[in-house]
Protein backbone atom coordinates (compact mmCIF):
# COMPACT_ATOMS: atom_id res chain seq x y z
CA UNK A 1 0.00 0.00 0.00
CA UNK A 2 2.78 2.39 -0.78
CA UNK A 3 4.06 4.56 -3.56
CA UNK A 4 7.70 5.43 -4.22
CA UNK A 5 8.52 8.30 -6.55
CA UNK A 6 11.86 9.25 -8.07
CA UNK A 7 12.89 11.39 -11.01
CA UNK A 8 16.01 12.20 -13.04
CA UNK A 9 16.94 14.06 -16.19
CA UNK A 10 17.99 12.33 -19.39
CA UNK A 11 18.65 14.47 -22.44
CA UNK A 12 15.95 17.13 -22.35
CA UNK A 13 13.47 14.70 -20.80
CA UNK A 14 12.49 14.27 -17.17
CA UNK A 15 12.03 10.60 -16.26
CA UNK A 16 9.61 9.88 -13.41
CA UNK A 17 10.02 6.45 -11.83
CA UNK A 18 6.92 5.19 -10.08
CA UNK A 19 6.95 2.15 -7.83
CA UNK A 20 4.03 0.55 -5.95
CA UNK A 21 0.36 1.43 -6.00
CA UNK A 22 -1.18 4.51 -7.59
CA UNK A 23 -4.58 4.73 -5.97
CA UNK A 24 -6.95 7.23 -4.43
CA UNK A 25 -4.64 7.59 -1.40
CA UNK A 26 -1.25 7.86 -3.11
CA UNK A 27 -2.22 9.58 -6.39
CA UNK A 28 -2.07 13.11 -4.87
CA UNK A 29 1.71 12.72 -4.42
CA UNK A 30 2.20 11.81 -8.06
CA UNK A 31 -0.02 14.75 -9.04
CA UNK A 32 2.13 17.12 -6.95
CA UNK A 33 5.35 15.85 -8.51
CA UNK A 34 4.03 16.20 -12.08
CA UNK A 35 2.75 19.73 -11.40
CA UNK A 36 6.05 20.65 -9.79
CA UNK A 37 8.10 19.34 -12.73
CA UNK A 38 5.96 21.22 -15.26
CA UNK A 39 6.13 24.41 -13.18
CA UNK A 40 9.91 24.14 -13.25
CA UNK A 41 9.84 24.10 -17.03
CA UNK A 42 10.02 20.36 -17.76
CA UNK A 43 7.52 19.78 -20.54
CA UNK A 44 8.80 16.46 -21.88
CA UNK A 45 8.02 13.78 -19.32
CA UNK A 46 8.35 10.00 -19.40
CA UNK A 47 6.65 8.08 -16.60
CA UNK A 48 8.29 4.72 -16.04
CA UNK A 49 5.53 2.37 -14.82
CA UNK A 50 7.55 -0.87 -14.86
CA UNK A 51 7.32 -1.22 -11.07
CA UNK A 52 3.70 -0.14 -10.68
CA UNK A 53 1.66 -2.86 -9.00
CA UNK A 54 -1.76 -1.26 -9.08
CA UNK A 55 -3.43 1.65 -10.82
CA UNK A 56 -6.98 2.81 -10.12
CA UNK A 57 -9.26 5.38 -11.75
CA UNK A 58 -7.89 8.24 -9.64
CA UNK A 59 -4.35 7.29 -10.72
CA UNK A 60 -5.42 7.30 -14.38
CA UNK A 61 -6.97 10.73 -13.79
CA UNK A 62 -3.64 12.06 -12.47
CA UNK A 63 -1.76 10.77 -15.53
CA UNK A 64 -4.36 12.28 -17.85
CA UNK A 65 -4.17 15.54 -15.87
CA UNK A 66 -0.38 15.55 -16.31
CA UNK A 67 -0.75 14.97 -20.04
CA UNK A 68 -3.16 17.90 -20.35
CA UNK A 69 -0.75 20.09 -18.43
CA UNK A 70 2.30 19.36 -20.63
CA UNK A 71 0.23 19.63 -23.81
CA UNK A 72 -0.74 23.15 -22.77
CA UNK A 73 3.02 23.91 -23.09
CA UNK A 74 3.42 21.92 -26.34
CA UNK A 75 5.04 19.15 -24.30
CA UNK A 76 4.66 15.38 -24.11
CA UNK A 77 3.97 12.76 -21.46
CA UNK A 78 4.79 9.22 -22.51
CA UNK A 79 4.66 6.00 -20.53
CA UNK A 80 7.00 3.05 -20.22
CA UNK A 81 5.16 -0.15 -19.48
CA UNK A 82 5.51 -3.80 -20.50
CA UNK A 83 3.41 -5.34 -17.71
CA UNK A 84 0.36 -6.97 -19.24
CA UNK A 85 -1.70 -6.30 -16.12
CA UNK A 86 -1.19 -2.53 -16.33
CA UNK A 87 -1.41 -2.43 -20.15
CA UNK A 88 -4.85 -4.06 -19.92
CA UNK A 89 -6.08 -1.15 -17.80
CA UNK A 90 -5.03 1.31 -20.50
CA UNK A 91 -6.59 -0.84 -23.22
CA UNK A 92 -9.99 -1.28 -21.57
CA UNK A 93 -10.24 2.40 -20.72
CA UNK A 94 -9.38 3.40 -24.29
CA UNK A 95 -6.38 5.36 -23.01
CA UNK A 96 -3.92 3.59 -25.33
CA UNK A 97 -5.25 6.10 -27.86
CA UNK A 98 -4.22 8.97 -25.63
CA UNK A 99 -0.79 7.99 -24.27
CA UNK A 100 2.32 6.88 -26.10
CA UNK A 101 3.24 3.61 -24.37
CA UNK A 102 6.77 2.24 -24.91
CA UNK A 103 8.92 -0.67 -23.81
CA UNK A 104 11.86 1.36 -22.55
CA UNK A 105 12.80 4.90 -21.56
CA UNK A 106 15.21 5.08 -24.49
CA UNK A 107 12.52 4.05 -26.95
CA UNK A 108 10.15 6.69 -25.55
CA UNK A 109 12.77 9.44 -25.96
CA UNK A 110 13.81 8.29 -29.45
CA UNK A 111 10.23 8.05 -30.70
CA UNK A 112 9.42 11.54 -29.50
CA UNK A 113 12.50 13.03 -31.14
CA UNK A 114 11.79 11.36 -34.47
CA UNK A 115 8.30 12.90 -34.60
CA UNK B 1 -27.59 -26.41 37.15
CA UNK B 2 -29.40 -23.71 39.15
CA UNK B 3 -29.47 -19.97 38.60
CA UNK B 4 -27.51 -19.24 41.76
CA UNK B 5 -23.96 -20.01 40.88
CA UNK B 6 -21.55 -18.51 43.43
CA UNK B 7 -18.70 -18.41 40.96
CA UNK B 8 -20.43 -16.05 38.59
CA UNK B 9 -17.28 -15.13 36.69
CA UNK B 10 -17.02 -17.54 33.79
CA UNK B 11 -16.74 -15.92 30.35
CA UNK B 12 -19.78 -17.88 29.14
CA UNK B 13 -21.92 -15.96 31.61
CA UNK B 14 -20.99 -12.55 30.27
CA UNK B 15 -23.73 -12.66 27.65
CA UNK B 16 -26.05 -9.66 27.22
CA UNK B 17 -28.97 -11.60 28.69
CA UNK B 18 -27.18 -12.04 31.97
CA UNK B 19 -27.86 -8.78 33.81
CA UNK B 20 -25.76 -9.59 36.86
CA UNK B 21 -22.72 -10.46 34.80
CA UNK B 22 -23.04 -7.31 32.69
CA UNK B 23 -23.27 -4.87 35.61
CA UNK B 24 -20.46 -6.67 37.41
CA UNK B 25 -18.36 -6.29 34.28
CA UNK B 26 -19.00 -2.53 34.20
CA UNK B 27 -18.04 -1.88 37.81
CA UNK B 28 -14.78 -3.83 37.69
CA UNK B 29 -13.44 -2.08 34.61
CA UNK B 30 -10.63 0.16 35.88
CA UNK B 31 -11.07 3.91 35.39
CA UNK B 32 -8.14 5.88 33.97
CA UNK B 33 -7.76 9.13 35.89
CA UNK B 34 -5.43 11.90 34.80
CA UNK B 35 -5.00 14.16 37.83
CA UNK B 36 -3.70 17.61 36.92
CA UNK B 37 -3.00 19.25 40.30
CA UNK B 38 0.00 21.33 41.39
CA UNK B 39 -0.58 20.95 45.14
CA UNK B 40 1.09 17.69 46.22
CA UNK B 41 -1.06 17.49 49.35
CA UNK B 42 -4.31 17.81 47.41
CA UNK B 43 -3.09 15.18 44.95
CA UNK B 44 -2.21 12.85 47.80
CA UNK B 45 -5.68 13.41 49.27
CA UNK B 46 -7.41 12.46 46.00
CA UNK B 47 -5.38 9.26 45.82
CA UNK B 48 -6.18 8.41 49.43
CA UNK B 49 -9.91 9.10 49.00
CA UNK B 50 -10.12 6.92 45.91
CA UNK B 51 -8.11 4.12 47.51
CA UNK B 52 -10.91 3.67 50.05
CA UNK B 53 -13.66 3.28 47.43
CA UNK B 54 -14.70 0.28 45.30
CA UNK B 55 -13.76 2.25 42.17
CA UNK B 56 -10.80 0.53 40.59
CA UNK B 57 -8.76 3.46 39.32
CA UNK B 58 -5.39 4.00 37.66
CA UNK B 59 -4.19 7.48 38.56
CA UNK B 60 -1.60 9.42 36.62
CA UNK B 61 -0.58 12.59 38.44
CA UNK B 62 0.99 15.60 36.73
CA UNK B 63 1.53 19.00 38.42
CA UNK B 64 1.25 21.38 35.42
CA UNK B 65 -0.57 21.80 32.11
CA UNK B 66 2.80 21.53 30.37
CA UNK B 67 3.34 18.10 31.90
CA UNK B 68 -0.24 17.08 31.11
CA UNK B 69 -0.07 17.84 27.38
CA UNK B 70 1.68 14.65 26.33
CA UNK B 71 -0.94 12.56 28.17
CA UNK B 72 -4.01 14.38 26.81
CA UNK B 73 -4.06 13.36 23.14
CA UNK B 74 -6.12 10.22 22.74
CA UNK B 75 -6.80 9.94 26.49
CA UNK B 76 -10.10 8.15 27.11
CA UNK B 77 -10.71 8.17 30.89
CA UNK B 78 -11.48 11.11 33.16
CA UNK B 79 -9.34 14.21 33.63
CA UNK B 80 -9.49 15.62 37.15
CA UNK B 81 -8.42 19.20 36.68
CA UNK B 82 -7.43 21.85 39.23
CA UNK B 83 -8.42 25.18 37.72
CA UNK B 84 -5.47 27.00 39.32
CA UNK B 85 -2.20 25.71 37.92
CA UNK B 86 1.13 27.53 37.87
CA UNK B 87 1.17 27.67 34.05
CA UNK B 88 -2.53 28.14 33.27
CA UNK B 89 -5.83 28.75 35.00
CA UNK B 90 -9.58 29.28 34.73
CA UNK B 91 -11.75 28.67 31.69
CA UNK B 92 -8.86 29.19 29.28
CA UNK B 93 -7.13 26.20 30.88
CA UNK B 94 -10.35 24.16 30.74
CA UNK B 95 -10.88 24.93 27.05
CA UNK B 96 -7.36 23.87 26.17
CA UNK B 97 -7.82 20.57 28.01
CA UNK B 98 -11.26 19.93 26.43
CA UNK B 99 -9.88 20.57 22.96
CA UNK B 100 -6.89 18.30 23.52
CA UNK B 101 -8.78 15.29 24.91
CA UNK B 102 -11.74 15.19 22.50
CA UNK B 103 -13.28 12.02 23.89
CA UNK B 104 -12.41 12.05 27.61
CA UNK B 105 -14.53 13.38 30.46
CA UNK B 106 -13.25 16.39 32.41
CA UNK B 107 -14.15 17.05 36.07
CA UNK B 108 -12.80 20.25 37.62
CA UNK B 109 -11.61 20.91 41.16
CA UNK B 110 -12.26 24.34 42.65
CA UNK B 111 -11.48 26.00 45.96
CA UNK B 112 -14.15 26.64 48.58
CA UNK B 113 -14.57 30.27 47.51
CA UNK B 114 -14.49 29.61 43.78
CA UNK B 115 -17.62 27.52 43.41
CA UNK B 116 -18.91 29.93 40.72
CA UNK B 117 -15.90 28.86 38.63
CA UNK B 118 -17.07 25.26 38.86
CA UNK B 119 -20.54 26.19 37.61
CA UNK B 120 -19.02 28.15 34.71
CA UNK B 121 -16.78 25.17 33.92
CA UNK B 122 -19.76 22.82 33.60
CA UNK B 123 -21.43 25.33 31.29
CA UNK B 124 -18.24 25.35 29.21
CA UNK B 125 -18.20 21.56 28.77
CA UNK B 126 -16.86 19.98 31.97
CA UNK B 127 -18.91 16.96 33.11
CA UNK B 128 -18.92 17.98 36.80
CA UNK B 129 -17.15 20.11 39.42
CA UNK B 130 -16.01 19.23 42.93
CA UNK B 131 -15.20 21.66 45.72
CA UNK B 132 -11.97 20.82 47.55
CA UNK B 133 -12.46 20.09 51.21
CA UNK B 134 -16.09 19.17 50.70
CA UNK B 135 -15.52 15.88 48.94
CA UNK B 136 -15.46 12.45 50.45
CA UNK B 137 -14.35 9.26 48.75
CA UNK B 138 -17.73 7.98 47.64
CA UNK B 139 -18.78 11.35 46.17
CA UNK B 140 -15.49 11.61 44.28
CA UNK B 141 -15.71 8.04 42.98
CA UNK B 142 -19.33 8.49 41.91
CA UNK B 143 -18.62 11.76 40.14
CA UNK B 144 -15.72 10.25 38.22
CA UNK B 145 -17.65 7.11 37.27
CA UNK B 146 -20.76 9.02 36.16
CA UNK B 147 -18.68 11.50 34.20
CA UNK B 148 -16.94 8.74 32.30
CA UNK B 149 -20.25 6.99 31.53
CA UNK B 150 -21.94 10.26 30.48
CA UNK B 151 -19.01 11.13 28.24
CA UNK B 152 -19.25 7.69 26.64
CA UNK B 153 -23.00 8.11 26.08
CA UNK B 154 -22.44 11.56 24.51
CA UNK B 155 -19.77 10.10 22.27
CA UNK B 156 -22.05 7.23 21.18
CA UNK B 157 -24.91 9.64 20.49
CA UNK B 158 -22.60 11.79 18.37
CA UNK B 159 -21.40 8.78 16.36
CA UNK B 160 -24.98 7.60 15.89
CA UNK B 161 -26.03 11.04 14.61
CA UNK B 162 -23.12 11.02 12.19
CA UNK B 163 -24.00 7.53 10.94
CA UNK B 164 -27.63 8.56 10.44
CA UNK B 165 -26.58 11.62 8.49
CA UNK B 166 -24.35 9.48 6.27
CA UNK B 167 -27.14 6.97 5.70
CA UNK B 168 -29.63 9.70 4.74
CA UNK B 169 -27.09 11.34 2.44
CA UNK B 170 -26.34 8.00 0.78
CA UNK B 171 -30.03 7.28 0.25
CA UNK B 172 -30.50 10.65 -1.40
CA UNK B 173 -27.51 10.08 -3.67
CA UNK B 174 -28.51 6.54 -4.51
CA UNK B 175 -31.95 7.70 -5.60
CA UNK B 176 -30.26 10.19 -7.90
CA UNK B 177 -27.74 7.72 -9.29
CA UNK B 178 -30.00 4.68 -9.68
CA UNK B 179 -33.46 5.85 -10.71
CA UNK B 180 -36.68 4.25 -11.84
CA UNK B 181 -36.07 3.77 -15.54
CA UNK B 182 -38.52 5.15 -18.12
CA UNK B 183 -39.64 2.12 -20.11
CA UNK B 184 -43.41 2.10 -19.74
CA UNK B 185 -44.38 1.31 -23.31
CA UNK B 186 -41.23 -0.56 -24.28
CA UNK B 187 -41.19 -4.21 -25.45
CA UNK B 188 -38.12 -4.59 -23.24
CA UNK B 189 -38.12 -5.79 -19.68
CA UNK B 190 -35.42 -4.77 -17.27
CA UNK B 191 -33.91 -5.62 -13.94
CA UNK B 192 -31.55 -3.47 -11.91
CA UNK B 193 -29.21 -4.38 -9.09
CA UNK B 194 -26.88 -2.50 -6.78
CA UNK B 195 -24.55 -3.66 -4.03
CA UNK B 196 -22.31 -1.16 -2.23
CA UNK B 197 -18.63 -2.03 -1.81
CA UNK B 198 -16.92 -2.32 1.53
CA UNK B 199 -14.43 0.48 1.22
CA UNK B 200 -16.28 3.50 2.52
CA UNK B 201 -19.35 5.04 4.12
CA UNK B 202 -20.38 7.13 1.15
CA UNK B 203 -21.63 5.89 -2.22
CA UNK B 204 -19.41 5.99 -5.26
CA UNK B 205 -20.33 7.54 -8.58
CA UNK B 206 -21.90 4.49 -10.26
CA UNK B 207 -25.02 5.41 -12.20
CA UNK B 208 -27.41 4.01 -14.79
CA UNK B 209 -30.57 4.99 -16.62
CA UNK B 210 -32.76 3.82 -19.49
CA UNK B 211 -35.23 5.90 -21.48
CA UNK B 212 -37.41 4.96 -24.40
CA UNK B 213 -37.76 7.57 -27.11
CA UNK B 214 -39.36 7.24 -30.56
CA UNK B 215 -39.18 3.46 -30.73
CA UNK B 216 -35.56 3.20 -29.54
CA UNK B 217 -34.51 2.41 -25.99
CA UNK B 218 -31.39 4.19 -24.85
CA UNK B 219 -29.41 2.82 -21.93
CA UNK B 220 -26.47 4.30 -20.09
CA UNK B 221 -24.34 2.85 -17.32
CA UNK B 222 -21.28 4.59 -16.01
CA UNK B 223 -18.89 5.39 -13.22
CA UNK B 224 -17.27 8.68 -12.24
CA UNK B 225 -13.54 8.29 -11.52
CA UNK B 226 -12.44 8.50 -7.91
CA UNK B 227 -14.55 8.29 -4.78
CA UNK B 228 -16.34 10.77 -2.61
CA UNK B 229 -19.25 13.19 -2.44
CA UNK B 230 -18.02 15.25 -5.43
CA UNK B 231 -17.91 12.13 -7.59
CA UNK B 232 -21.36 10.95 -6.49
CA UNK B 233 -22.82 14.40 -7.10
CA UNK B 234 -21.28 14.50 -10.58
CA UNK B 235 -22.73 11.03 -11.27
CA UNK B 236 -26.20 12.34 -10.41
CA UNK B 237 -25.72 15.40 -12.64
CA UNK B 238 -24.58 13.27 -15.57
CA UNK B 239 -27.43 10.81 -15.19
CA UNK B 240 -30.09 13.53 -15.12
CA UNK B 241 -28.43 15.49 -17.94
CA UNK B 242 -28.34 12.36 -20.11
CA UNK B 243 -32.03 11.64 -19.41
CA UNK B 244 -32.94 15.23 -20.29
CA UNK B 245 -30.97 15.04 -23.54
CA UNK B 246 -32.72 11.80 -24.58
CA UNK B 247 -36.18 13.05 -23.59
CA UNK B 248 -35.48 16.34 -25.38
CA UNK B 249 -35.04 14.42 -28.63
CA UNK B 250 -31.30 14.97 -29.13
CA UNK B 251 -30.05 12.59 -31.86
CA UNK B 252 -28.39 9.40 -30.64
CA UNK B 253 -24.95 10.31 -32.03
CA UNK B 254 -25.10 13.75 -30.40
CA UNK B 255 -25.95 12.49 -26.89
CA UNK B 256 -22.42 11.74 -25.68
CA UNK B 257 -20.71 14.80 -27.15
CA UNK B 258 -23.37 16.93 -25.44
CA UNK B 259 -22.97 14.99 -22.19
CA UNK B 260 -19.22 15.52 -22.37
CA UNK B 261 -19.71 19.28 -22.58
CA UNK B 262 -21.92 19.09 -19.51
CA UNK B 263 -19.36 17.01 -17.61
CA UNK B 264 -16.59 19.49 -18.40
CA UNK B 265 -18.68 22.42 -17.21
CA UNK B 266 -19.97 20.68 -14.06
CA UNK B 267 -16.93 18.85 -12.70
CA UNK B 268 -15.30 20.11 -9.49
CA UNK B 269 -11.75 19.24 -10.61
CA UNK B 270 -10.20 19.21 -14.03
CA UNK B 271 -9.05 15.61 -13.52
CA UNK B 272 -12.52 14.09 -13.08
CA UNK B 273 -13.83 11.88 -15.85
CA UNK B 274 -16.47 9.21 -16.35
CA UNK B 275 -16.32 5.82 -18.00
CA UNK B 276 -19.59 4.72 -19.54
CA UNK B 277 -21.39 2.47 -21.96
CA UNK B 278 -24.31 3.84 -23.95
CA UNK B 279 -26.43 1.38 -25.85
CA UNK B 280 -29.33 2.11 -28.17
CA UNK B 281 -31.69 -0.83 -28.66
CA UNK B 282 -33.61 -0.71 -31.89
CA UNK B 283 -36.15 -3.55 -31.57
CA UNK B 284 -37.57 -3.04 -35.05
CA UNK B 285 -34.20 -3.91 -36.60
CA UNK B 286 -33.34 -6.21 -33.69
CA UNK B 287 -30.11 -4.30 -33.34
CA UNK B 288 -28.04 -2.88 -30.51
CA UNK B 289 -25.71 0.06 -31.16
CA UNK B 290 -23.04 0.19 -28.49
CA UNK B 291 -20.71 3.04 -27.61
CA UNK B 292 -17.96 2.37 -25.08
CA UNK B 293 -16.05 5.19 -23.44
CA UNK B 294 -13.36 3.70 -21.25
CA UNK B 295 -15.91 1.20 -19.94
CA UNK B 296 -15.86 -2.62 -20.03
CA UNK B 297 -18.25 -4.05 -22.65
CA UNK B 298 -21.70 -5.50 -21.87
CA UNK B 299 -22.31 -9.24 -22.17
CA UNK B 300 -24.94 -10.61 -24.53
CA UNK B 301 -26.97 -13.66 -23.50
CA UNK B 302 -28.73 -15.35 -26.44
CA UNK B 303 -30.39 -18.75 -26.01
CA UNK B 304 -28.12 -19.74 -23.14
CA UNK B 305 -24.91 -18.57 -24.83
CA UNK B 306 -22.88 -15.74 -23.35
CA UNK B 307 -20.96 -13.47 -25.69
CA UNK B 308 -18.47 -10.75 -24.83
CA UNK B 309 -19.08 -7.84 -27.15
CA UNK B 310 -15.72 -6.96 -28.64
CA UNK B 311 -16.20 -3.24 -28.98
CA UNK B 312 -13.08 -1.08 -28.92
CA UNK B 313 -13.42 1.55 -26.20
CA UNK B 314 -12.78 5.20 -26.82
CA UNK B 315 -11.17 7.22 -24.00
CA UNK B 316 -13.49 8.07 -21.11
CA UNK B 317 -15.83 11.05 -21.16
CA UNK B 318 -14.01 14.24 -20.21
CA UNK B 319 -10.47 13.12 -21.06
CA UNK B 320 -9.86 14.56 -24.52
CA UNK B 321 -13.15 15.37 -26.19
CA UNK B 322 -13.29 14.00 -29.70
CA UNK B 323 -15.97 13.71 -32.28
CA UNK B 324 -18.30 10.77 -32.44
CA UNK B 325 -16.60 7.77 -34.05
CA UNK B 326 -16.78 4.06 -33.20
CA UNK B 327 -20.17 2.46 -32.87
CA UNK B 328 -20.40 -1.30 -32.45
CA UNK B 329 -23.52 -2.79 -34.00
CA UNK B 330 -24.66 -6.22 -32.81
CA UNK B 331 -27.75 -8.33 -33.44
CA UNK B 332 -30.26 -8.25 -30.60
CA UNK B 333 -32.98 -10.78 -31.45
CA UNK B 334 -36.13 -11.36 -29.41
CA UNK B 335 -35.36 -13.32 -26.27
CA UNK B 336 -31.83 -11.96 -25.87
CA UNK B 337 -30.54 -10.17 -22.80
CA UNK B 338 -27.80 -7.58 -22.44
CA UNK B 339 -26.01 -7.42 -19.12
CA UNK B 340 -24.57 -4.01 -18.27
CA UNK B 341 -22.36 -3.53 -15.21
CA UNK B 342 -19.90 -1.15 -13.59
CA UNK B 343 -16.23 -2.05 -13.25
CA UNK B 344 -16.40 -2.92 -9.53
CA UNK B 345 -17.52 -6.35 -10.76
CA UNK B 346 -14.64 -7.12 -13.15
CA UNK B 347 -12.08 -5.58 -10.76
CA UNK B 348 -12.72 -8.39 -8.26
CA UNK B 349 -9.68 -10.56 -7.60
CA UNK B 350 -9.72 -13.92 -9.36
CA UNK B 351 -8.59 -16.21 -6.55
CA UNK B 352 -6.37 -13.52 -5.01
CA UNK B 353 -4.05 -10.68 -6.01
CA UNK B 354 -2.78 -9.76 -8.50
CA UNK B 355 -5.15 -11.54 -10.94
CA UNK B 356 -8.48 -9.83 -11.56
CA UNK B 357 -11.68 -11.35 -12.93
CA UNK B 358 -11.82 -9.08 -15.97
CA UNK B 359 -14.48 -9.49 -18.61
CA UNK B 360 -13.61 -13.07 -19.55
CA UNK B 361 -13.75 -14.10 -15.88
CA UNK B 362 -17.17 -12.50 -15.56
CA UNK B 363 -18.30 -14.36 -18.67
CA UNK B 364 -17.11 -17.64 -17.12
CA UNK B 365 -19.08 -16.93 -13.94
CA UNK B 366 -22.16 -16.02 -15.95
CA UNK B 367 -22.01 -19.29 -17.90
CA UNK B 368 -21.69 -21.29 -14.65
CA UNK B 369 -24.60 -19.48 -12.99
CA UNK B 370 -26.83 -19.93 -16.07
CA UNK B 371 -25.88 -23.62 -16.30
CA UNK B 372 -27.28 -24.08 -12.80
CA UNK B 373 -30.65 -23.10 -14.23
CA UNK B 374 -30.70 -19.71 -12.48
CA UNK B 375 -33.53 -17.43 -13.60
CA UNK B 376 -32.70 -13.95 -14.89
CA UNK B 377 -34.33 -12.48 -11.79
CA UNK B 378 -31.82 -14.19 -9.51
CA UNK B 379 -28.91 -13.75 -11.91
CA UNK B 380 -27.36 -10.44 -10.70
CA UNK B 381 -27.33 -11.47 -7.03
CA UNK B 382 -25.79 -14.85 -7.80
CA UNK B 383 -23.21 -13.38 -10.15
CA UNK B 384 -22.05 -10.93 -7.44
CA UNK B 385 -22.04 -13.72 -4.80
CA UNK B 386 -19.86 -15.77 -7.11
CA UNK B 387 -17.55 -12.78 -7.81
CA UNK B 388 -17.22 -12.27 -4.03
CA UNK B 389 -16.27 -15.93 -3.65
CA UNK B 390 -13.49 -15.50 -6.25
CA UNK B 391 -12.46 -12.25 -4.54
CA UNK B 392 -12.22 -13.95 -1.16
CA UNK B 393 -14.74 -11.61 0.48
CA UNK B 394 -16.94 -8.59 -0.23
CA UNK B 395 -15.92 -6.55 -3.28
CA UNK B 396 -13.87 -3.41 -2.76
CA UNK B 397 -16.00 -1.26 -4.99
CA UNK B 398 -19.71 -0.70 -5.60
CA UNK B 399 -21.39 -2.81 -8.28
CA UNK B 400 -24.34 -1.64 -10.35
CA UNK B 401 -25.97 -3.94 -12.89
CA UNK B 402 -28.74 -3.56 -15.39
CA UNK B 403 -30.28 -6.41 -17.39
CA UNK B 404 -32.25 -5.62 -20.53
CA UNK B 405 -34.26 -8.37 -22.18
CA UNK B 406 -36.15 -8.17 -25.46
CA UNK B 407 -39.43 -9.73 -24.36
CA UNK B 408 -40.33 -11.09 -20.94
CA UNK B 409 -37.65 -12.05 -18.46
CA UNK B 410 -37.87 -15.72 -17.54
Amino acid sequence: MDLKLDHYTEDDTEIVVVEGEIDVYTAPRLRELLIDLVNKGNVHLVVNMEKVEFLDSTGLGVLVGGLKRVRAHDGTLDLVCTQERILKIFRITGLTKVFGIYESVQEAIDKRKSK
Amino acid sequence: MTATDPENTGPRKAGPADGAAVSAHVSVEPADILLIEDDAQDAFLVEELLADTPLDSRITWVPTLGDARKHLTGFRGCVLLDLNLPDASGLGLLREVLTAVESAAVVVLTGLHDEHEGIAAVAAGAQDYLVKGQVDGSLLARSLRYSIERQRADENARQLREAEMYARENMRLERGLLPQVLLDSSPLSHLSFYRPGRKRAIVGGDFFDAVQKDGTTHIVIGDVSGHGPDEAALGVSLRIAWRALVMGGVAEERLLPALEEILISERAQEEMYATLCQTSLDVEREQARIRLLGHPPPLLITSGEVKEILAVPRPPLGVFPEDESDVEEVAFPRGSTLLFYTDGLVDAFDGGPPDRLEVHGLRRILIDVLDRGTSLTDLPGQVVDEAERHNGGPLQDDVAMLLMTYGEQA
